[in-house]
């Protein structure tokens, strides 16, 4: 994308490379383009790791698979230097506000993925002492469906993060906001209580949060060229 | 589905409250005392306060004893020296639901003499109260806190009994006791709401709020600073 402005004689600065054939030497680009480019190849993870699918985020970030790939190979043990919170395994509600604490310690901007089945919605553990789906406690940016989830599933789940990073726009104040305090379910009251039923995180929440939308689901391979 | 599995859901199903059919023991068949010999012991030191000795999963011997009796019978089997149970290995607790006793299991085992003892204490859900053993054995603790939490057993004359897995402000009741629902007794919502209004400073020391604190290591030196042998 070149600057055809001022269609006449462009500047001619001594010593610049486009001296010599007149074309121009930087070019332009929306200030979106640049930022989300610079957030998504650099996400610091915070692993949240309290059952098995930690097990598998461990061998994402080992060697065979490495994550340091998409720029993730520091894994942040403090909230405080971390853009994403990885949480992978099933939450009780006695850890729920220790996940909201840790949450609400990383600095803006900062994403979720939310790893496996027990962490996305309860998962076979739908008793007395498990959060049914950790998007009760805090905002969820992928669900990583799996039991646990294979490190290419992980993968393909940051990929995700990756376009869904692209599409954002630095003007949006919607996509950054902290949670209140004191603490409150993240979700609005109605939809935390239709998941009561038996079993109703895996039958319906997905659906009754509003956070999925299939449209919205792109595949890393039909990135725009 | 055999009759075994039938029944057990039936007895599910009836709930916590009494029936005649409920009431039959658990207890099985009774075995020969002198294959134990602190059953033997037993049996010939307090007599009728051995209620009913069992052997289970092959060589697991269980002795069933009164309630009002266990600090003077699982005293005596910690100071006699031929009996010498040093070590409480574990103490839990059984609901067989359908209104039946619940059990609490002393799991004894001695370490100089390589025996091992399970003693059972059966108490009516009406009264749900025994004396804590912590004063014979300090790792009696808070296993017996562990027990108090899930089944709502209170132990007389514990040095610290207050809840150890569930939040100190779980209302719900006591969830390992068969009359307790699978989800809770709250709706999902009040569940959230409750857990997300803990508040962490006022439930967590500052040394377990810590990440990666310095480890302190205990017990390895006396008073005089030699060590322990």
């Amino acid at each position: 994308m070149g600057l055809s402005a001022g269609a006449g004689k462009l500047p001619v600065v001594p010593g610049a490379a486009h001296e010599k054939d007149g074309s121009p030497s930087f070019l332009t680009t929306r200030l979106d383009v640049v930022v989300n480019w610079a957030r998504h190849n650099s996400l610091w993870p915070m692993p949240f790791g309290t059952a098995c699918c930690a097990i598998e985020m461990m061998a994402a970030s080992a060697s065979n698979y490495d994550l340091a790939r998409f720029g993730m190979e520091r894994m942040s043990f403090s909230p405080r230097q971390a853009d994403l919170l990885i949480c992978a395994g099933r939450v009780t509600y006695k850890m729920a506000p220790v996940l909201r604490r840790i949450w609400d310690q990383m600095p803006q901007p900062k994403w979720a993925i939310s790893m496996g089945a027990c962490a996305s919605s309860g998962g076979v553990f739908d008793v007395y002492s498990m959060v049914q789906g950790i998007d009760t406690i805090i905002p969820v940016d992928v669900y990583v469906p799996g039991c646990p989830p294979r490190p290419e599933g992980l993968i393909y789940g940051i990929l995700m993060l990756h376009e869904k990073i692209k599409g954002e726009s630095i003007t949006r104040s919607d996509l950054r906001y902290e949670l209140p305090d004191p603490y409150v379910p993240a979700l609005p009251d109605e939809k935390v209580e239709q998941i009561t039923v038996p079993f109703g995180n895996s039958t319906s929440q997905n659906k009754v949060s509003g956070l999925v939308q299939v449209t919205a689901l792109k595949r890393p391979g039909d990135r725009r060229s | 589905m055999s009759d075994k599995l039938k029944d057990a859901l039936a007895g599910l199903a009836a709930g916590p409250e009494s029936s005649d059919a409920a009431a039959a023991s658990e207890r099985g068949p009774a075995a020969d005392p002198n294959l134990h010999p602190s059953v033997a012991a037993l049996r010939e030191r307090f007599g009728s306060a051995i209620l009913h000795h069992e052997v289970v999963a092959g060589d697991e011997h269980v002795v069933y004893i009164p309630a009002d009796r266990v600090i003077e019978i699982l005293g005596w089997l910690k100071a006699a020296p031929e009996q010498d149970y040093d070590f409480l290995k574990d103490v839990t607790a059984v609901d067989y639901g359908g209104g039946r006793p619940l059990q609490v299991v002393y799991q004894l085992w001695s370490i100089r003499r390589r025996h091992g003892l399970r003693v059972k204490v059966e108490l009516p859900l009406q009264a749900l109260e025994i004396d804590s053993v912590t004063g014979l054995w300090a790792s009696a603790n808070w296993l017996e806190r562990e027990v108090y939490d899930l089944f709502g057993i209170v132990f007389r004359n514990h040095p610290d009994l207050r809840r150890i897995m569930m939040p100190d402000t779980y209302a719900e009741g006591h969830p390992l006791r068969k009359d307790f629902p699978l989800r809770g007794r709250f709706s999902r919502l009040e569940q959230t709401r409750r857990a997300l209004a803990v508040n962490l400073e006022r439930d967590y020391t500052p040394e377990e709020l810590q990440v990666g604190g310095t480890p302190v290591q205990i017990g390895t030196t006396g008073a005089s600073g030699e060590p322990r042998p």
